[in-house]
């Protein structure tokens, strides 16, 4: 027995089988003895979707795009091709969104909530949404800007704000002089004095008055509140404005009962009420979708 | 030396293959030419060799053998090519460790070939073949 | 003046030596094309020489390159997935380990491997044998040297390159698994998931493909450059020379040409 040729005829041997068992495999991994399951997504949109274009579920890739089309009705279509071992994530509810990340590329995410419903069948066409974050983001930026903005108008030096908390301060100023409250509703310690001797008199304004102590020291520990938490990041809006609209509410009581303040208190109230509702809806969003972003370097006024 | 085909050479300008036996030397020849298979070719080598009194080295390589033995197989490389003329060319070359007229002749007696052997010396060497 | 004239000139000469060079190389390479086709060339002598050709370009250093295969991968492998985790693109490492190793560097380094060993014997030895008039004495005795000799060089070559690169990426395939996820069945899915994606058919096709032109090259260029020698013992080490730096430019242009034609 020849030794060379029976070593090479051991690694020709060994190399044709790791080689035909690779390629076995790799045909199997390929799909090559499975049915393979069409899909067809009807998109208002087909920016960044080209073949190949991975479709995923739970971050797993399930499926490609194959091909891209227009339908008769100038709709786009997007062609997509699954495995049958992957068909089954595939439901009659399943959603697919187009994500187009800021890094990396697009993908077509599938989503099934409930994964008893029956599956989906071949051939069938889904819905394609979109939700390209790189796009919305500048949107976004707008509109904290504005909310932003009137939040600063809101609190100018000179704005309505500033006015009313100008009088509520010159009011409680005064009750905390010689003669506390009644000085402060008076005006002056001499026209106090006087009211004194005569409590009889003043005792019906001063039952009026003891309630709105309690009310102005109830919106004074909030004015602390405010003015620190309005430094604070844009995630703490929320709470400023919640905060911002009972002192506001406070405000309108005070000024209905000592019929001072500003005028237009009502739509002030109201233009308030709007930004702190924005607000809401904003925070709520950029928590959502900007989870990166924990500390947004924004700052109120 | 423009030779036709029908003339084997024996020479020292046709070295042997350096990485080969003598036997695979000599049988490759029936290999390539009588489209002979190898055990056949290695049978018809290895007879010739014996023949000619060398089959001692049959698994020698060229850098191994004496000039006699690289000598023989030669020879034996030219009459296995069963062409009509046998030319030696310049034995005196190629056998310097022997005295080559009486070693040619003796091979010429042991090997039975149709065709005609010439030898090609110089002429200063003529007295060699004299004896 | 004269300096230009002679620059001028001295280029033109390097220009028609390099298509001469390519033009013998071509010429040959189409005559053992049209051989390889040839039924008679096959017979029992070539086809043994082909076998001695495997045995010395592959099987003899078979242990060797297995185990310079693994230590490589596996090196590579380390820092490839170490640079994705720290960059947070984990996700990749398996994809890039594929892509490099298995289809990129692992047949460039079979074939540099097969150039330095056996492409420089080749070299060497068939400019001995031009130098030696070995080649004319086989012609004498009517053994075609081109059947005899160089095709069974050439597909020795050729298998040797192509059986050790798939070897070596079948062995990094598994040293990646094993890097990545460890010695349990947990990543097969994703793995095999991977490997699907990145090795389509034309990447399959494109790789043997790259394999039998660098089997060629590291093959062929030394047994034309072997034959260019003059027939002075001197020249055998400048024939080597020459051939080998051929060697290396073709490899490395060979790849070069492989990658523009892959990601361009």
């Amino acid at each position: 027995m020849n030794k060379m040729h029976f070593k090479v005829g051991l690694f020709a041997a060994a190399s044709l089988l790791l080689t035909g068992a690779f390629l076995v495999y790799l045909l199997h991994a390929r799909g090559f003895f499975e049915r393979t399951y069409h899909l067809q997504l009807a998109a208002a949109s087909a920016d960044g979707v080209a073949p190949g274009v991975p479709v995923v579920f739970s971050g797993i890739q399930i499926g490609s795009v194959t091909s891209l089309g227009l339908n008769d009705r100038g709709g786009i279509i997007i062609r997509a091709e699954f495995l049958e071992r992957n068909a089954k994530w595939l439901k009659e509810n399943s959603t697919f969104t187009l994500d187009k990340p800021i890094v990396g590329g697009a993908k077509i995410r599938v989503e099934s909530p409930d994964l008893d419903a029956p599956a989906l069948p071949d051939n069938s066409t889904m819905l394609l949404l979109s939700s390209d974050i790189s796009k919305e983001i500048p949107v976004l930026v707008e509109r904290v800007k504005a909310i932003l903005a009137n939040v600063e108008h809101l609190t100018r030096k000179d704005g309505e704000i500033h006015g009313t908390l100008a009088n509520v301060q010159t009011l409680t100023g005064r009750m905390t002089g010689e003669y506390g409250m009644l000085e402060g509703l008076l005006g002056s310690p001499e026209k106090a004095r006087a009211v004194t001797d005569s409590l009889d008199k003043t005792r019906a304004l001063i039952t009026k008055l003891d309630a709105m102590t309690a009310k102005t020291d109830q919106w004074l520990y909030a004015q602390d509140g405010v003015a620190q938490q309005v430094r604070l990041m844009l995630n703490d809006a929320q709470a400023s404005l919640k905060k911002a609209d009972e002192l506001m509410a406070n405000v309108v009581e005070i000024s209905a009962d000592v019929k001072e303040g500003t005028q237009d208190v009502a739509a002030l109230r109201a233009e308030i009420d709007d930004a702190v509702r924005k607000a809401n809806a904003l925070v709520n969003e950029i928590n959502k979708k900007w989870p990166f972003a924990r500390d947004p370097e924004v700052k109120l006024p | 030396m423009a030779l036709s085909d029908d003339v084997a050479r024996v020479s020292p300008d046709l070295p042997l293959r350096a990485n080969l036996s003598a036997l695979d030397n000599i049988a490759l020849i029936p290999i390539y030419q009588g489209h002979f298979n190898v055990t056949e070719s290695n049978r018809q080598a290895l007879q010739l060799l014996a023949q000619l009194g060398h089959d001692d080295i049959a698994s020698l390589r060229d850098s191994d053998m004496t000039p006699a033995q690289r000598f023989t197989t030669k020879l034996a490389r030219g009459l296995i090519l069963h062409r009509p003329r046998l030319v030696i060319d310049r034995p005196g070359a190629m056998l310097y460790d022997v005295p080559y007229p009486l070693f040619i002749r003796r091979l010429a007696g042991q090997a039975d070939m149709t065709g005609t052997w010439e030898i090609f010396d110089f002429s200063w060497n003529q007295p060699l073949y004299s004896e | 003046m004269n300096f230009l004239a002679a620059s001028i000139e001295s280029l033109g000469a390097k220009i028609v030596g390099w298509f001469t060079v390519a033009y013998g190389m071509f010429a040959f390479l189409a005559r053992a094309g049209l051989l390889l086709l040839d039924p008679t060339t096959w017979n029992r002598a070539t086809f043994d020489v082909v076998i001695k050709q495997v045995y010395f370009t592959a099987v003899q250093i078979l242990h060797i390159f297995l185990a310079y295969a693994v230590v490589i991968s596996w090196l590579i492998i380390s820092i490839i997935l170490s640079t994705a985790r720290d960059f947070g693109l984990s996700e990749f490492a398996s994809e890039m380990t594929i892509r490099t190793l298995v289809l990129e560097l692992l047949p460039f380094l079979t074939a540099l491997f097969i150039a330095l060993r056996s492409g420089s014997a080749i070299n060497t030895e068939v400019a001995l044998m031009k130098v030696n008039n070995e080649l004319d004495a086989l012609a004498h005795c009517k053994v075609p040297p081109m059947q005899f000799e160089f095709l069974p060089r050439l597909v020795g070559g050729v298998i040797s390159v192509i059986t050790l690169s798939a070897l070596a990426g079948l062995l990094a395939l598994l040293v990646g698994y094993l890097a990545i996820y460890g010695v349990n069945t947990a990543g097969f899915e994703p793995y095999t998931r991977t490997i699907a994606k990145i090795l389509d058919f034309q990447i399959l096709a494109g790789l043997v493909v790259k394999c039998v032109l660098f089997g060629l090259a590291v093959t062929l260029i030394p047994v034309t450059a072997g034959l260019e020698t003059p027939k002075k013992l001197f020249m055998v080490p400048v024939s080597v020379l020459r051939g080998m730096m051929r060697v290396f430019l073709a490899i490395v242009a060979i790849e070069v040409v492989s990658l523009a034609l892959k990601y361009i």
